[in-house]
């Protein structure tokens, strides 16, 4: 239902065309990468001169970029996994008892993303690896897990906010215990919110350089890192047609999301 | 200066749906009328077409000699006081009174005395300094007053300026307004949906269903003489009977309707009485009497529930259920039979238009 | 019992902060101290001709990419918060899906288009404005753009989420006090808007002061800046008290802009006093 338009409704057109530009700047760039991944010539050039899926194969035939794949899944899965399961909790306890903890509390599940993830992922090298001796996978893990932990207990912190507690106390009040209270009728209240939660964790984890360019270690590596350090050695397509395979990866699992919320969840 | 305002023949749509329907009104110079009615009649519609945030499809809006149809909104000189205030939270007291006059160039010491002079006559002075967000609710609303008037406008008008106030506030602010726009001078638009607030304040009134004006009469008239049974229900003539006038004699007019009913209603008292009609009364203009009486309306007693001013009975009749008042000396039982009669100070005859 | 619930609850979160982040940082920052050298560490850092050329340029790379973000994404989120609502939601998913694109794609992107044979240089010699291909990658204004690509989409949501709460009826109350759009924009929308500009500009700024992927692909070595530093001495190099004086500096520094600018915000809004 659209109000009739007044003067004081309509915007510039030179801001219109404006943002047509900065929109054209957004996407255009996603588009080249689609365009090269396509391509048939050996080097990196857009418009493409023909269309093949050598690069596609080119990939599929890297064994560094299939393990790296199979890494980043494992990290993402578990980092985000231990995420939400230290998250929720933690969520659950500010929201619930926010009147008997101290304020500076939150300053802590914000501090992953105040400090610098280059300085963290040097820091992690240095203590979980080094000092602590953990194996390249558990430091990844534990990595991934810190930094996508605000992800989680801010979301789920956004839910709970909305659910009224009293709904909990009057389960309780009927004689159900406070542990099955919480999965019976709190935690399908949050269900979107950790939903979204979980998505956003696990693609930021899913595309995170930073922290894991320092705790990957020979032999074991995530994908972003095994792109990265591919591009410096080589200049050709390949990493195109990787980059189209992360896209339509993180679109698959946009669209699940979209079918299940709506995307508006992400800008809430 | 002040102006009249006048819509002529007004249309108006949100996308393909139309929330106003060939409206006209006149509003004389100097004078307050409030739209009055339910959310959705079109009042506020109204008011954002006169304000300049909507544009009508149909007809004209003029103030004075100016047509303001299609003038943008910071062309038109009203002062409008919208229902949450809109202050600007990022000004301070002053500076959002002042805003209108920074607009118009008024220069700054000039600015400044006025802003002051209009502070100090809605007893805010000592707030000047003040940021919005440090206001009560009252205080609000006086900044927001202010704001309106100290730009003297040619039309001033209030989107139910009242409804965040609690009940007391409302009821001083409302005679302050009053006594503001007297004073100013200004013609004045109100738009509330709470019929004690548009009659005490409103030199008419304009009742609003579904995009029309159903009746446009001071407030005197439209307490007494509702012109329909949807005017009449508003201002509170719950019971509606129809009837049908069988018999007139040396100016009583007989007239019978359900099953045993049968009223004598003097034509000095109720005014001219229609062959068909529907008579409109209010709980206390239906009088409890004897059951053996030889007029009015059979009945049984319901429940009864005790107002203070009388005991009022929910009363099965022939006709349906109707609401009478009863004396207070003599409380009487539910299920006892009685005939209710009218009081014509408390009733009205209506059209029978909307009922066939 | 009650009383530790909620302590219960979040131990398990808070150790993890602890043990992998507030543990190893603080150990990083107090390596320069333990090595007994920490003044000359960061008088080296701070006064060396080459770490301050670096630390110049990362303050440069971040200040340009926080202002033309800024610039573009007011204007973007100008419009978008503005537009019909089929099409705003049209517009805040396209500007979403880069966001959820890593910073390698992204980058690699960039690659691509500034290359040599990229669409930029084509575009160049097709319009006859170079006669052979420029140098465009591995310069600071590719990583400047590579920048501004990363961050404009967060600038556009973080400020259309601001412009969408300012009450409508503030811009239709200072119309009809005789506001023409300008002044209406000006005098209302645009200081009603300025603390989310400050937190946008704060989240940008410490965001390509420590991006790493960008610089590090557009940039090369010519375009070092301090997050590229700091992987250089840490992992090439194995200057690890070097890399940690560059840690703990970082820190510092980002923690020092996100005050002042809070501190800013604040200031002018006084409305939230």
């Amino acid at each position: 239902m659209a109000a009739p338009r007044s003067p004081l409704d309509r915007t510039h057109p030179g801001l219109i065309a404006a943002t047509a530009v900065v929109y054209l700047f957004l996407l255009g760039p996603l588009v080249i990468v689609f365009g090269a991944a396509f391509s048939n010539t050996t080097f990196l050039a857009f418009p493409p001169q023909g269309l093949s899926l050598r690069w596609f194969e080119n990939a599929f035939a890297n064994s560094a970029f299939r393990a790296s794949f199979v890494t980043s899944m494992q990290v993402a899965f578990g980092g985000t996994g231990l995420a939400l399961l230290l998250g929720v909790p933690a969520a659950y306890a500010m929201s619930r008892y926010r009147v008997q903890l101290p304020k500076a509390l939150s300053v802590m599940f914000v501090l992953p993303i105040l400090i610098p993830e280059i300085v963290a992922g040097f820091s992690m090298l240095r203590f979980l690896q080094v000092s602590l001796g953990l194996p390249v996978v558990a430091a990844l893990l534990l990595g991934h897990a810190l930094l996508v932990l605000p992800y989680t207990v801010r979301v789920i912190g956004a839910s709970l906010a909305a659910f009224d507690f009293s709904a909990e106390e009057a389960a309780i009040s009927l004689g159900s215990p406070p542990l099955k209270t919480f999965v019976t009728i709190v935690l399908p209240n949050i269900r979107s919110g950790v939903i979204a939660a979980f998505v956003l964790a696990f693609i930021t984890s899913l595309n995170d350089v930073s922290i894991s360019v320092f705790l990957t270690g020979p032999g074991v590596s995530t994908l972003p890192i095994q792109i990265l350090s591919y591009v410096e050695q080589f200049f050709d397509p390949t990493v195109a047609s990787v980059s189209v395979l992360l896209m339509v990866l993180t679109v698959a699992v946009m669209a699940a999301v979209e079918r299940t919320l709506g995307l508006t969840t992400f800008t809430k | 200066m002040t102006q009249s305002l006048a819509l002529d023949h007004v249309t108006a749509h949100y996308g393909t749906t139309r929330v106003l329907e060939d409206l006209s009104i006149r509003i004389a110079a100097g004078e307050l009328v409030s739209l009055l009615g339910a959310s959705g009649c079109g009042k506020t519609t109204t008011l954002r077409l006169v304000a300049g945030f909507m544009t009508p499809t149909e007809g004209t809006i003029r103030l004075g000699e100016r047509d303001l149809t299609r003038l943008p909104a910071h062309r038109r000189d009203i002062g409008l006081v919208f229902q949450n205030y809109a202050l600007f939270p990022h000004l301070s007291v002053a500076d959002n009174v002042g805003f209108g006059l920074r607009q118009r160039g008024v220069a700054p010491d000039e600015r400044g005395r006025r802003v002051a002079a209009m502070l100090e006559r809605v007893g805010l002075a000592a707030l000047a300094d003040r940021y919005p967000a440090a206001l009560s609710g009252g205080q609000k609303q006086r900044v927001a007053l202010a704001r309106a008037l100290v730009i003297e406008p040619q039309l001033l008008m209030f989107d139910e300026p009242l409804s965040n106030l609690d009940a007391k506030l409302r009821v001083d602010m409302r005679v302050e307004i009053r006594e503001l726009q007297r004073a100013n001078g200004a013609t004045a638009v109100y738009v509330t949906h709470d019929q004690e607030e548009a009659f005490s304040i409103s030199d008419r009134v304009a009742i609003m269903d579904a995009g029309r004006i159903v009746q446009l009469d001071t407030p005197e008239t439209l307490y007494q003489r509702p012109n329909s049974e949807f005017v009449a229900r508003f201002v509170g003539f719950e019971n509606m009977i129809p009837l049908a006038v069988t018999r007139r004699e040396a100016g009583v007019a007989i007239a019978e309707g359900a099953e045993g009913t049968r009223l004598a209603l003097p034509e000095a008292e109720f005014g001219r009485v229609p062959d068909r009609f529907v008579l409109g009364a209010r709980p206390a203009g239906l009088a409890v009497t004897d059951a053996d009486a030889p007029l009015g309306i059979p009945a049984t007693l319901g429940l009864r529930t005790y107002l203070g001013r009388a005991y009022q009975y929910q009363c099965r009749t022939p006709g349906g259920a109707l609401v009478a008042d009863g004396p207070l000396d003599r409380p009487l039982e539910t299920g006892q039979a009685a005939r209710l009669v009218p009081l014509a100070q408390q009733c009205c005859i209506l059209p029978d238009a909307g009922r066939r | 019992m009650r009383r530790l619930t909620p302590w219960l609850l979040l131990a398990p979160g808070l150790l993890l902060v602890v043990v992998v982040l507030l543990a190893p940082v603080l150990n990083t920052g107090v390596m320069p101290f333990a090595s007994g050298r920490a003044a000359s560490l960061y008088q080296r850092f701070f006064f060396g001709s080459y770490n301050q050329g670096v630390i110049l340029r990362t303050l440069q790379v971040a200040s340009v990419t926080t202002l033309v973000s800024l610039a573009l994404g007011f204007t973007a989120a100008y419009v978008v918060s503005r537009a019909p609502a089929a099409l705003k939601s049209l517009l805040i998913v396209a500007a979403v899906f880069p966001l959820l694109t890593g910073t390698v794609v992204r980058s690699f992107a960039w690659m691509v288009i500034l290359g040599r044979n990229g669409m930029a240089n084509d575009a160049l010699l097709k319009l006859g404005l170079t006669s052979e291909p420029v140098q465009l990658l591995y310069t600071q204004f590719a990583v400047v753009v590579g920048l501004v690509y990363l961050f404009t989409p967060l600038m556009i949501l973080s400020l259309v989420g601001v412009l969408e709460n300012i009450d409508t009826d503030l811009p239709r109350a200072a119309a009809s006090l005789g506001a023409p759009p300008r002044a209406v924009f000006r005098q209302v929308v645009l200081p009603l808007a300025t603390p989310g500009l400050i937190v946008g500009s704060v989240l940008v700024f410490t965001g390509s002061f420590t991006a790493f992927a960008t610089p590090q692909l557009l940039g090369g070595e010519e375009q070092t800046v301090l997050a590229t530093l700091l992987y250089q001495k840490a992992m090439v190099t194995l200057d690890w008290n070097g890399a940690s004086t560059i840690a703990s500096a970082m820190v510092v520094m980002t923690v020092i802009v996100v005050l002042l600018m809070n501190r800013l915000a604040r200031r002018l809004n006084p409305a939230s006093v």
